[in-house]
């Protein structure tokens, strides 16, 4: 015979649902940019790899430029890195050890910051960056501001995954 | 995801901190010299826009064919200055890359290394530029092939060989390219020539050796034996080296 | 959570050793893990002395440096003086003869330039850098 407590639940419903529906969209808008920025970055990092990894030898010569390393490990790295920055692209692409990734990726490229810098202090003509002798042309400018991009998208990446929902 | 933030804030600390005390306007300085150029020379400008003088510790060059000149020992500060970079070119082709090393008592950049490329014209590239038979082969002709540098153009190119032994055939194979059809006369006698090449209009001329040599003998040959050398091709002829005997 | 990355970057770590193994397999005869020049274009001192006779050395520091002491038996060949000096040395090579090009130490370029020349321009095999320079032949001789 309580005809009113009844007509209160269906219209609240109605609501709680509207309301899930656009935080839903939501979601899955910022859940789509995020992943276009994983392609993005993934794709230049693949490109990065596959750059120094079709010509180790000219790769193990720039890593000895920059003079911080004994060339044996210029020569290891030469052929380890590009590998390396494969497969955690593919990872980050495609949500495989999404974590390991992202942290392997930041670490290299804050390493490979800091070596620039430190060749350019020292005074070094430091003729590639992380693409390889393909970017000698650039400026050390340029290398820098490149290199902070990347590391900035790589950041908030790696935060961003904290408040996803696990997919 | 704490380290490489520590790591990166280092690093922007550091570059801010790291200015050096004397700044260069360019450290590599890209030459082009003229063909018959004998020197190459590169100015390093500097100023020391530090607040105390910076004194160079040294300064010197990669190699022995470059040389290096402060104009002094000491800047103080707000002074601007150079280092001139003298590469003695020679007999180089290509792309010459030549560093020179600076050393200074500043406190941040101590080390700083200058580079000098320069692109060496070169009018004709002569490959290959030595031919030879030996003893007994059969007398065909072989060929030399010359290219025309890319920012010449020449149009005729004369052959001429120091010895009757030798007769060398020149043909234009177009493009900017020449052939030199170069055969003995027989293939009996030890004998070598030397080919002169010259475009027509130069001063320059360019060189090709010709030579029968003799039919190499048991690897190791007993000491003292040389083969003749014939007279077009002055040389000391070299001493066997023995491999054992070299006491401390 | 710490654990869950530390565990995927090993994963990776791990995983990109195999075919970076592979790649170095696959290039060991193109880079020397020793030095940064090709091994087949080098030579150690011992191999050097060696091939005996068979051997020319060939110097390609500049003539000052030639003068003041050299390998005996050596010929001088720098880049200075090429265009004279290449005749010169053409007219002592015989087929079948290995060259030992050498100058003042290891990370010099000199020798490594006029190795290079002399394959390319005179298109001689059997050209060879003196692993350790000079500076090698004098701690064996002195």
């Amino acid at each position: 015979m309580n005809q009113a407590p009844n007509a209160h639940p269906p219209t609240l419903n109605v609501e709680s649902s509207a309301d899930a529906t656009t935080s839903n969209v939501k979601h899955r808008t910022s859940n789509i940019l995020w992943r276009i920025l994983d392609f993005v970055i993934g794709g230049i990092f693949i490109y990065a790899g596959a750059l120094k990894g079709l010509d180790p030898v000219q790769f193990a010569s720039d890593i000895d430029n920059y003079k911080i390393l004994p060339w044996p490990i210029s020569v290891a790295l030469a052929f380890y890195l590009p590998w390396l920055e494969i497969f955690c692209a593919l990872g980050l692409m495609f949500r495989f050890l999404y974590r390991g990734a992202l942290s392997i990726l930041t670490t290299l490229i804050v390493v490979f910051t800091l070596a620039t810098i430190a060749a350019k202090v020292r005074g070094l003509d430091i003729t590639c960056g992380c693409f390889g002798h393909a970017s000698q042309h650039w400026s050390f400018a340029s290398h820098l501001a490149t290199n902070l991009t990347i590391l900035a998208a790589l950041f908030a990446l790696g935060f961003s995954n904290r408040l996803r929902k696990p997919s | 995801m704490k380290t490489p933030i520590f790591a990166f804030t280092l690093s922007m600390i550091m570059c801010l901190g790291a200015r050096a005390e004397l700044k260069w306007e360019q450290t590599t300085v890209e030459l082009h010299p003229a063909p018959n150029d004998k020197q190459a020379i590169g100015h390093f400008k500097y100023q020391n826009t530090g607040k105390t003088p910076v004194h160079f510790k040294s300064v010197h060059a990669s190699c022995g064919c470059t040389t290096a000149q402060t104009q002094k020992e000491e800047v103080p500060p707000g002074d601007k200055g150079e280092i001139t970079a003298t590469f003695n070119i020679g007999d180089r082709t290509g792309t010459q890359i030549k560093t020179v090393t600076v050393e200074t008592d500043e406190a941040t950049n101590q080390k700083t290394v200058l580079t000098l490329k320069a692109e060496i014209p070169q009018q004709l590239e002569v490959t290959p530029n030595f031919v030879f038979w030996k003893q007994g082969d059969k007398p065909d002709s072989k060929t030399i092939n010359i290219k025309v540098g890319k920012d010449f153009t020449v149009k005729h190119i004369k052959v001429t060989s120091s010895t009757p032994d030798f007769q060398a055939k020149v043909e234009d194979a177009g493009s900017g390219q020449f052939k030199i059809d170069v055969k003995p006369q027989d293939t009996n006698k030890v004998v070598a020539s030397m080919l002169t090449i010259q475009p027509e209009d130069s001063q320059k001329v360019f060189y090709a050796t010709a030579r029968i040599t003799n039919v190499p003998t048991a690897p190791v040959a007993p000491a003292g034996q040389k083969p003749p050398v014939a007279p077009a091709a002055p040389t000391a002829p070299a001493r066997p080296t023995a491999p054992t005997g070299q006491t401390h | 959570m710490k654990f869950l990355l530390a565990r995927q970057a090993a994963v990776l770590a791990a995983v990109a050793l195999l075919p970076a193994a592979g790649e170095a397999i696959y290039f060991r005869n193109n880079i020397s893990w020793r030095s940064a020049i090709a091994p087949s274009e080098m030579v150690t001192l011992e191999q050097a002395r060696a091939w005996g006779d068979a051997a020319i050395w060939v110097d390609a520091r500049p003539d000052d440096e030639f003068a003041r002491d050299h390998v005996p038996g050596a010929l001088s060949l720098n880049e200075d003086r090429w265009n004279e000096l290449l005749p010169q040395f053409l007219a002592v090579w015989s087929p079948g003869k290995k060259m030992v090009v050498y100058c003042s130490s290891l990370s010099c370029n000199a020798s490594r330039e006029v190795a290079r020349r002399l394959r390319k321009e005179a298109q001689l095999s059997d050209v060879f850098v003196l692993e350790g320079g000079w500076e090698a032949w004098l701690k064996k001789n002195k």
